[in-house]
């Protein structure tokens, strides 16, 4: 019964670390999200140019700079609603801007939304006509929340 | 405890269970249901777009094992790991053959092992019969052409195909896990329906937090999050942090739950 006794008295001091260490600041921050959306807004604008028979352009030359903020009044990290602006270059080199919601789970997932229609639909047209997927419509990621 | 021992009643029970006809339904579900919703995705309009990769399953067909590894995470992979491990010790209680069991040559901790080891190598069939299958059925029905990882980068189909396998393997590890848990409640109840029941119960539970943005240390620790580990292997550079604490976090469940699990087992009073 004492054995039992300790065992339990371990078991609460283990999971009240948990909970006291747990309770740290959220790993969704605007820092991670803009680090992994830029990158992926990048690449996909890189095979979107591909699939639509455009001139080739590298996943460099679209200079993604992203700025992304809470929807959540008063709060500065955390899974949930956030926006994303991002500013790049066009294929014409052109300087862009474009907003995308972004749904974030806690396991470091996202859904991103374009905000605007300035990036066309879902489905676009290749210049040989076939429909391909809006790459940059909808898109999803994941980022490391370690 | 000998090996030999232990891989008799494994034997033993592997015969058990291929007499079964639920074992024969529950592979025959995994073989089948990824070529019914490849097929499903291919004549319908609307796409699961919830789930990752939902948005490319008519693009790539490496997206049907990714989004059919997603969706089996909520509450398929917990349900087919129990459904052996959580009926293994309770069957025994419910035909009352434990007192004709332990009279036999075999001591507990050999019967233990033997039934854990059926119970893990079920366990491990279903997911992989699921993975070869979602695989075949991507490629068969959809097509092997490249797949836009979570990344925006564009994985040719051999890269996507190792990929995919690395994340099926990851897993391994949670479903183990889940079996050990249901070995546990299947002994301490002895209710098959509770050893069945219970992880799956425990399981969406874990899942729910996912939905709470709660503490990332406890989310970490939950057998579920390693159900996701394998996302940062379609991103590019890959990422293996939640790989790495998800492993160590199924372990250890796996071996809390079986440690309990055998104490309780070889302390019960079988005469009763």
């Amino acid at each position: 019964m004492r054995a039992l006794g300790i065992g339990f008295r371990g078991a609460l001091a283990a999971l009240t670390g948990v909970v006291v260490f747990g309770c740290g600041p959220s790993p969704i921050t605007s820092g991670r999200i803009e680090a992994a959306i830029e990158p992926t807004f990048a690449n996909l604008a890189h095979v979107q140019i591909s699939w639509l028979g455009l001139p080739p352009m590298a996943a460099s030359d679209f200079a993604v700079t992203a700025s992304c903020s809470r929807l959540l009044a008063g709060s500065s990290a955390g899974a949930g609603d956030w926006r994303c602006r991002l500013v790049w270059k066009g294929p014409d080199s052109q300087t862009l801007h474009d907003a995308y919601d972004l749904v974030v789970t806690s396991d470091g997932c996202y859904t991103a939304t374009a905000a605007e229609d300035t990036l066309g639909g879902p489905t676009l047209t290749s210049r040989d006509g076939r429909d391909v997927r809006n790459l940059l419509y909808a898109f999803e990621g994941c980022f490391d929340t370690a | 405890m000998s090996v030999p021992g232990s891989l008799a009643v494994t034997r033993v029970e592997c015969a058990k269970l291929a007499a079964q006809l639920k074992t024969h339904l529950v592979l025959a579900a995994c073989v089948i249901s990824p070529f019914a919703f490849a097929a499903a995705m291919r004549v319908q309009s609307s796409l699961p777009e919830d789930t990752l990769f939902g948005r490319c399953v008519k693009e790539s067909g490496f997206a049907v094992p990714l989004v059919v590894l997603g969706f089996a995470a909520l509450w398929v992979f917990p349900a087919l790991s129990s459904v052996v491990g959580g009926d293994l010790f309770s069957a025994e209680d419910r035909y009352g053959t434990w007192t004709t069991l332990l009279t036999r040559s075999r001591c507990r901790s050999e019967v233990f092992a033997g039934k854990v080891l059926t119970a893990m190598g079920f366990s491990a069939l279903t997911v992989a019969a699921l993975a070869a299958s979602s695989v075949a059925a991507g490629v068969l029905i959809v097509g092997p052409q490249p797949l836009v990882d979570l990344s925006g980068t564009l994985l040719p189909s051999a890269q996507a195909l190792n990929r995919i396998a690395l994340a099926w393997a990851s897993v391994l590890p949670p479903a183990l896990a889940f079996t050990a848990l249901a070995v546990l409640l299947s002994v301490a109840t002895r209710s098959s329906a509770a050893g069945i029941g219970l992880p799956v119960v425990a399981g969406l539970t874990m899942q729910l937090y996912a939905f709470v943005d709660g503490p990332e240390l406890i989310r970490r620790l939950l057998i579920t999050s390693a159900f996701g580990a394998w996302h940062g292997l379609l991103a590019e550079p890959p990422f293996y942090g939640p790989l790495i604490s998800g492993m160590a976090v199924s372990t250890a469940y796996l071996l809390v739950c079986l440690l309990i699990a055998y104490g309780m087992l070889r302390r019960r009073d079988i005469s009763r």
